[in-house]
């Protein structure tokens, strides 16, 4: 009786532990097997984070844009040094009256759910991209997109537009090409069906994205290898492993064990803990700009003379130290060797240092003694942030008060965009707009300093779209240049890069660009 | 045994109803605008009301709760603004990774805290008792995230011994989960063995002044019987407490770990949420993570019962 009663209580026990430890194990094997790869035919690349969407009209970031451009191509995009060339098109003519642009596309592209692509395709995807994406503006002086045979689409702008192909060869934002089968689908809500080198294989947000080579890929037989994102791009590796690596310690430990090939964002007080291994190569490309934006619509930075003043007050070489990232000193709003760079022209407006100066451009605003300038900025990007404790500082050396909010990064941008949040100075960087031409320039210039009613400023941006001439275009940019200088709508602190580092013992053919591309790049 | 699991089950609903509109007010104090964030850099306004239209974002606060309880009362925690998928699919996907990580870590926690516990108070006052206090205090005291940096520098790059992160699913084998969790669970385990030796401790000196205990050294019970069989088991039930209690912190407090180490666990997706203010992720998350410790705490008060037969509901 005893033992019964015993074993009764022992055997329900039991049932309640097989249950309970039955519930963990389902919940622990609750995840899908991977695909079978093995290293000599995986490039591994670790970054900070993985995309946020796979849909390329609404993405914008890093980190999205380097995994969208394996996967899906434009008819135009940029090639090495940020020119427009054709990509998906074999040729684009556009009409002297540069109103109407024809698009002959490339024999035989296919995109990965094997379909050939068509000019239907385009058509659809153009469509879609005005009903869904953040940048949508873009084509809104398109007339008419016609489709007179298989091969070849045609925009109609009802007004002249001479960069046309530059706003087409954007990589933010792409102008790429979906089947047109997805031409209904809301933002965010697309297949990753693209004509790219690579087709996406797997994506466990958070952990990693696989990317798999596309065996029917049409690469540009004219074009030269890996030429910017455009020309003949091969995918040697078979497959492309991002994985989503948020600390930069856990980036650099796994290339250093071999568990990465190559990582991006290599923080510059690591780069030496890379230093004592000859097969680990850092390199840096200075392709982003660092500026303090000025609110001209929040009391006193809304007067001239004040943001002058803070300009005045800003030294350059004290800050870059603290920006502790790779950064040079330059005073232009545009990448050395890009069509619009302009050398010495706008020079004075940087790096003044000049306390006295912005003590009395400060006084000539109304700016009383105690006043508090407002800064607002985010420890998530701690180069805004130590810069502007630097600026704080030296506008305390010409008497000007300020104090500093520190926000998270979102309701940074938020309050940026939306010029809410009673800030006079926040800082961020500019990564495509430094290379990609006025054109990328003129949304962030006129909304994040929140300008209003400067008509010399509107005049030439009319001036640079109406221009077909190259050199009207960079007059016009050069007046625009020197306006958002001189107004201080915006504040120059640096050229600024990242660090990417890769085991050249390991991978071959990778070179430094806008974004990180894989594609002409091979496994040893 | 099911009727008090279900009447505690039902006793839980107020504590999540509290849980959803805490989570839905707090979420709201928050500055930022998701439509800003979900349109990105250099959107233009129209985009921006477009997505907040879409989104219900433009409703008055007051609408917006009343239709996400409705949700709820139909069983929908509702959809990532943006994960495009539903709250819990996204948690799904990844409580995998963190029950993982609180699995190994318990099954480390728990024999080194209670041993280092029952040590320190049974030489309570000797060199032994200060140095096992001692290792507690900084399991407790040293930030997990400058361990984990340490650690990885000191397995993976120098010995080369645990991979430095990621994650294996178990499904890819028992070896490389087990290879790939190690090193963040043994992070995450010195806290908690701290923390559990210092409570473990704490009961068991209250138990070793105790009369029956000094009854049976004088019948002749050879010490580790005294100590593991008569001091400890009477302390069980505080022990089991404090393991409960770590178990539910293991679930969704392990963010900094599964930063370090890029374990995609449900924690940094709680992280991730906030700051992209992703409304109805966090809230979805904070009333699923509620249901989970409300599910632990009555798992361990059923624990109770099986470890001692005096514990009874009914």
């Amino acid at each position: 009786m005893v033992k019964s009663l015993l074993s009764r209580h022992v055997s329900r026990r039991a049932d309640k532990l097989g249950i309970a430890t039955a519930a963990l194990a389902a919940v622990l094997l609750a995840s899908s097997a991977g695909l079978a790869q093995t290293r000599n035919d995986t490039i591994v690349y670790g970054n900070v984070a993985g995309p946020a969407t796979l849909d390329p009209y609404v993405g914008s970031s890093t980190t999205d844009l380097e995994v969208m451009h394996h996967l899906f191509e434009g008819l135009v995009g940029m090639d090495e040094g940020y020119a427009a060339k054709p990509m998906l098109a074999s040729k684009v003519d556009a009409s002297p009256d540069s109103k109407t642009f024809t698009f002959t596309l490339r024999q035989g592209v296919k995109f990965h759910n094997g379909k050939e692509l068509t000019s239907a395709d385009v058509k659809a995807s153009f469509e879609r991209y005005a009903k869904v994406s953040p940048n949508a503006s873009a084509l809104s002086d398109v007339e008419a997109y016609e489709t007179p045979d298989p091969r070849t689409f045609v925009i109609r702008l009802s007004k002249a537009n001479a960069v046309f192909l530059d706003v087409l060869k954007s990589p933010v934002y792409p102008f790429v090409i979906l089947p047109a089968e997805q031409k209904d689908k809301p933002a965010r809500e697309v297949e990753a069906i693209g004509t790219g080198p690579y087709k996406l294989a797997e994506w466990r947000k958070d952990s990693h994205l696989l990317l798999e080579r596309f065996d029917g890929y049409a690469p540009d037989e004219t074009g030269k290898p890996a030429d910017g994102l455009v020309g003949k791009k091969t995918a040697d590796a078979k497959f492309v492993r991002y994985r989503f690596m948020p600390e930069a310690n856990a980036r650099v430990a796994s290339l250093q064990t071999g568990e990465s090939d190559i990582i991006a964002n290599v923080p510059l007080d690591m780069e030496k803990r890379l230093a004592g291994r000859p097969d680990i190569v850092a390199t840096k490309l200075l392709g982003c700009q660092q500026y303090f934006i000025i609110n001209t619509q929040q009391s006193p930075t809304d007067k001239p003379e004040m943001r002058q003043a803070i300009r005045a007050a800003m030294g350059v070489d004290e800050m870059i130290p603290a920006l502790g990232r790779p950064a040079k000193r330059s005073h232009a709003m545009t990448i050395p060797g890009g069509e619009y760079y302009n050398g010495d022209l706008n020079s004075q407006y940087y790096d003044q240092k000049n306390p006295k100066l912005a003590a009395e451009l400060a006084k000539k605003a109304g700016y009383k003694p105690g006043e508090k300038i407002r800064f607002m900025t985010t420890a998530a990007y701690p180069a805004f942030r130590d810069s502007s404790l630097v600026l704080s500082e030296q506008l305390k050396e010409a008497g000007i008060e300020s104090e500093i909010q520190l926000v998270d990064w979102g309701t940074n941008a938020a309050n940026m965009q939306s010029g809410n949040g009673n800030w006079n100075i926040s800082a961020t960087s500019f990564c495509s707009n430094p290379n990609l031409g006025p054109q990328q320039w003129k949304f962030m210039i006129y909304n994040f300093p929140h300008v209003k009613g400067d008509t010399a400023l509107d005049q030439n941006f009319d001036k640079f779209y109406a221009s077909p001439e190259l050199a009207n275009r960079k007059a016009a940019w050069n007046e625009i240049e020197k306006i958002v200088l001189n107004q201080a709508y915006m504040i120059k602190v640096a050229d600024t890069g990242n660090i990417n580092a890769y085991n050249k013992n390991k991978v071959d053919g990778f070179s430094d660009y806008y974004i990180n591309r894989f594609w002409n790049v091979k496994i040893k | 045994m099911a009727r008090i699991i279900l009447t505690r089950m039902a006793h839980s609903v107020p504590i999540l109803l509290i849980i959803a509109v805490l989570a839905f007010f707090l979420m709201q104090l928050l500055p930022g605008d998701p439509a800003v964030l979900m349109a990105g850099d250099g959107a233009s306004e129209a985009a921006i009301q477009e997505i907040r239209t879409r989104l219900h974002l433009d409703l008055p606060l007051v609408q917006q709760l009343g239709s996400w309880l409705l949700q709820l009362a139909r069983g929908d925690l509702g959809s990532s603004l943006q994960l495009n998928q539903t709250v819990v699919s996204a948690v799904a996907e990844r409580l995998p990774v963190s029950a993982s990580l609180a699995v190994v870590s318990l099954a480390i926690t728990v024999p080194a805290g209670i041993v280092l516990g029952v040590a320190a108070a049974h030489a309570r006052g000797t060199w032994l008792d200060s140095l096992a206090m001692a290792v507690a205090l900084i399991g407790v005291s040293v930030p997990s995230f400058w361990i984990a940096i340490l650690s990885v520098i000191l397995f993976s790059v120098t010995l080369g011994w645990l991979p430095s992160a990621g994650y294996v699913p178990l499904s890819d084998g028992v070896g490389p989960w087990f290879q790939a969790l190690l090193q963040p669970a043994l992070v995450l385990a010195l806290f908690q063995i701290g923390f559990l030796a210092r409570m473990t401790r704490s009961a068991m000196l209250d138990v070793l002044d105790q009369d029956f205990i000094r009854t049976a050294r004088a019948k002749g019970v050879a010490e580790t019987g005294v100590v593991w069989t008569h001091a400890f088991r009477n302390t069980f039930i505080a022990v089991l407490t404090v393991v409960g209690y770590i178990a539910s912190l293991l679930i969704g407090g392990s963010v900094i770990v599964e930063q370090v180490f890029a374990l995609p666990g449900v924690g940094r997706l709680v992280v991730q949420a906030v700051l992209t203010r992703d409304y109805p992720l966090v809230q979805g998350s904070l009333l699923l993570f509620g249901f989970i410790f409300v599910l632990i705490n009555i798992f361990t008060d059923i624990l109770y019962t099986l470890v001692d037969p005096r514990v009874r509901y009914d």
